[in-house]
């Protein structure tokens, strides 16, 4: 899947927000446990409609940072605003207004889809008549209706996951907090899921989302965080990210094992940066130029192919890691 | 301590919504649950009523041993139900993550666990009815004051249904669970007056079987049911209130720490 136009910068949404009152602003956040920081000083604001990501690999912070924002993790310092409601003063009044979609889908396996969905609107706050109404709204908008009765554990892991986002919805939320919205599921249930938040995103729902799928982040975000070890590395549009860190073009070589040693030594004797994941080598050397690969054709079981620079590329970049470990 | 949710004031709505949740989960799986509200109870009343009473014939305070036993059984089965609902059933919320959403909506911890005290006094209720209505049907229970029996009720749901949380809260997976049944239940069950007298026991465990939290609730059912209520009863009540604020505070404090970090 390419990038598709949410993520371009000339978004609707984006473009109509003032820059000046960000919905979602978070100030020098920092979480300890037994005296590590597992969030260490985190700055961003969110635009109202604009999508943004945090994108990291695991363990980097980012399921913290969401629990602190929808008052499940209390900070340690700094300071949290959402929709001009003080976060750390009074999280009670943020989850009246906010969406939460937390990482496990929580949902309530002694209830019925339905008895999930009007169970939590009645919870946050919805008369029963109206929660009822919503919850025949939600499940319509996520094509869950014929599934109303059914048990919670009957369905797919796709299914559960778009009902904890459907169930977020149950409150017409302005903003929505999603931790990892498709961390586990397979392609088909992902792009699902990718199609009902970019509806979401064109109705002007503010979502602020973590992730460790850079094509998500590509897909999904108007703007984005690189996250690791409790700090953001940097941030900006995909396409900037990418511009700023990650090279035009990487070489891709698909190399059978016996072939492997002679590709090393090539590339080491021409002193070309590359990387090797699986059966894969990644050549990322120079910098806007294609490396010379050429005295590889003649080598048997190497298949070269060439694919733009991502954000994958992008973190390597950054911290010298791989996004995915 | 971190009171990572303030608390001001408590939503009435939070409550209701919980104890409606548990409601209609217990409605769906009626059929199962009964079992254990009305038959277990019953099966183990008709045992001892008939069998065990017909090789005691005296006993003091009552009439017949299962005039004597009836009520002790009844506060037995509304603590195994108190209990369980907030040890294993809470457990399996906190690790299924069904309190984590529920705190994703304006509710707090201190909400959650009066949902759930409330939803384990409803239990105790519902099996106190039950076993009476056939207690009576039997004639092991009669006068009016036997209704009562739902004042001890409610005080064991409200205790034990606190107590449970200090397991649920702390607990790293369900086999620490079985503490519940090994430790707390199993021994009150057997040594809180409900099937012979304390006054029968050594001399030297009386006073910890006095002390037993099941213990009160024993005396105070048995007092309505054989109409021999003295000031007794209400130390008794005093002592299970008291118990109760000790350990409902601690089960919020407990179960704040395991959902807010």
């Amino acid at each position: 899947m390419g990038r598709g136009d949410v993520t371009e910068e000339s978004n609707p949404n984006a473009a109509a927000a003032s820059p000046r009152n960000p919905i979602i602003q978070v100030e020098g956040i920092r979480k300890l446990y037994g005296g590590i920081a597992a969030v260490d000083g985190i700055t961003f604001s969110v635009q109202p409609g604009e999508t943004y990501g945090l994108l990291g690999p695991n363990g980097a912070g980012k399921t913290t940072t969401m629990r602190m924002l929808s008052g499940l993790a209390p900070v340690d310092s700094g300071t949290i605003s959402v929709a001009g409601i003080d976060v750390v003063k009074d999280s009670r009044a943020v989850r009246e207004v906010m969406g939460v979609v937390t990482q496990h889908d929580g949902l309530d396996g002694g209830l019925t889809v339905f008895q999930n969905l009007i169970l939590y609107g009645f919870l946050a706050g919805l008369s029963r008549k109206h929660a009822k109404n919503r919850t025949h709204e939600v499940l319509e908008f996520f094509g869950l209706r014929d599934r109303s009765k059914s048990n919670v554990y009957e369905l797919s892991g796709g299914m559960k996951r778009r009902l904890a986002i459907a169930r977020s919805m149950m409150i017409s939320p302005r903003v929505i907090v999603m931790d990892e919205p498709s961390t586990g599921l397979d392609p088909q249930s992902r792009n699902r899921v990718w199609e009902e938040l970019a509806v979401l995103k064109e109705a002007g729902v503010t979502v602020l989302l973590s992730t460790h799928y850079m094509e998500e982040a590509t897909v999904l975000c108007d703007r984005l965080s690189i996250l690791d070890n409790g700090k953001i590395l940097d941030e900006g549009t995909p396409d900037q990210m990418i511009e700023r860190h990650a090279p035009k073009e990487v070489a891709q070589l698909r190399v059978l094992p016996a072939s492997l040693r002679i590709v090393r030594e090539y590339l080491t004797q021409r002193e070309i940066t590359f990387r090797e994941v699986g059966a894969l080598v990644s050549v990322t050397g120079l910098n806007g130029d294609r490396p010379d690969l050429s005295g590889l054709n003649d080598v048997d079981g190497v298949r070269t192919s060439y694919r733009a620079g991502n954000l994958e590329d992008v973190f390597l970049a950054i911290t010298g890691r791989e996004l995915r470990d | 301590m971190n009171f990572a949710i303030p608390t001001p004031g408590i939503r009435r709505r939070s409550i209701t919504g919980l104890w409606l949740r548990h409601a209609v989960a217990f409605v769906r799986y009626w059929k199962f649950v009964i079992t254990w509200v009305l038959i277990e109870p019953v099966v183990a009343l008709v045992a001892v009523g008939f069998g065990i009473g017909k090789l005691v014939t005296e006993v003091e305070g009552a009439e017949s041993y299962a005039e004597f036993v009836t009520p002790g059984l009844i506060m037995g089965s509304a603590m195994f139900h108190a209990l369980f609902e907030t040890s294993w059933n809470a457990y399996n919320r906190i690790d299924n993550d069904v309190y984590e959403t529920a705190l994703t909506t304006p509710i707090t911890v201190l909400e959650v666990t009066l949902g759930d005290i409330l939803w384990a006094i409803t239990r105790a209720l519902m099996t106190t009815i039950g076993v009476a209505i056939v207690a009576v049907i039997f004639g092991w229970i009669d006068g009016w004051l036997a209704i009562g029996i739902l004042i001890p009720a409610v005080m064991m749901g409200a205790l034990f249904g606190a107590m449970g949380f200090l397991f649920s809260a702390v607990a790293p997976h369900t086999t620490f669970l079985t503490l519940v049944f090994t430790l707390v239940a199993t021994p009150l069950y057997f040594f809180s007056g409900a099937f012979f007298p304390i006054s029968i026991l050594p001399e030297w465990v009386q006073p910890i079987a006095w002390a037993m939290p099941l213990t009160p609730g024993v005396h105070i059912a048995r007092g309505f049911a054989l109409g021999n209520l003295d000031i007794t009863h209400l130390w008794a009540a005093i002592y299970v209130v008291a118990l109760t604020a000790l350990m409902w505070p601690a089960a919020v404090y407990l179960l704040r720490r395991r959902l807010i970090k």
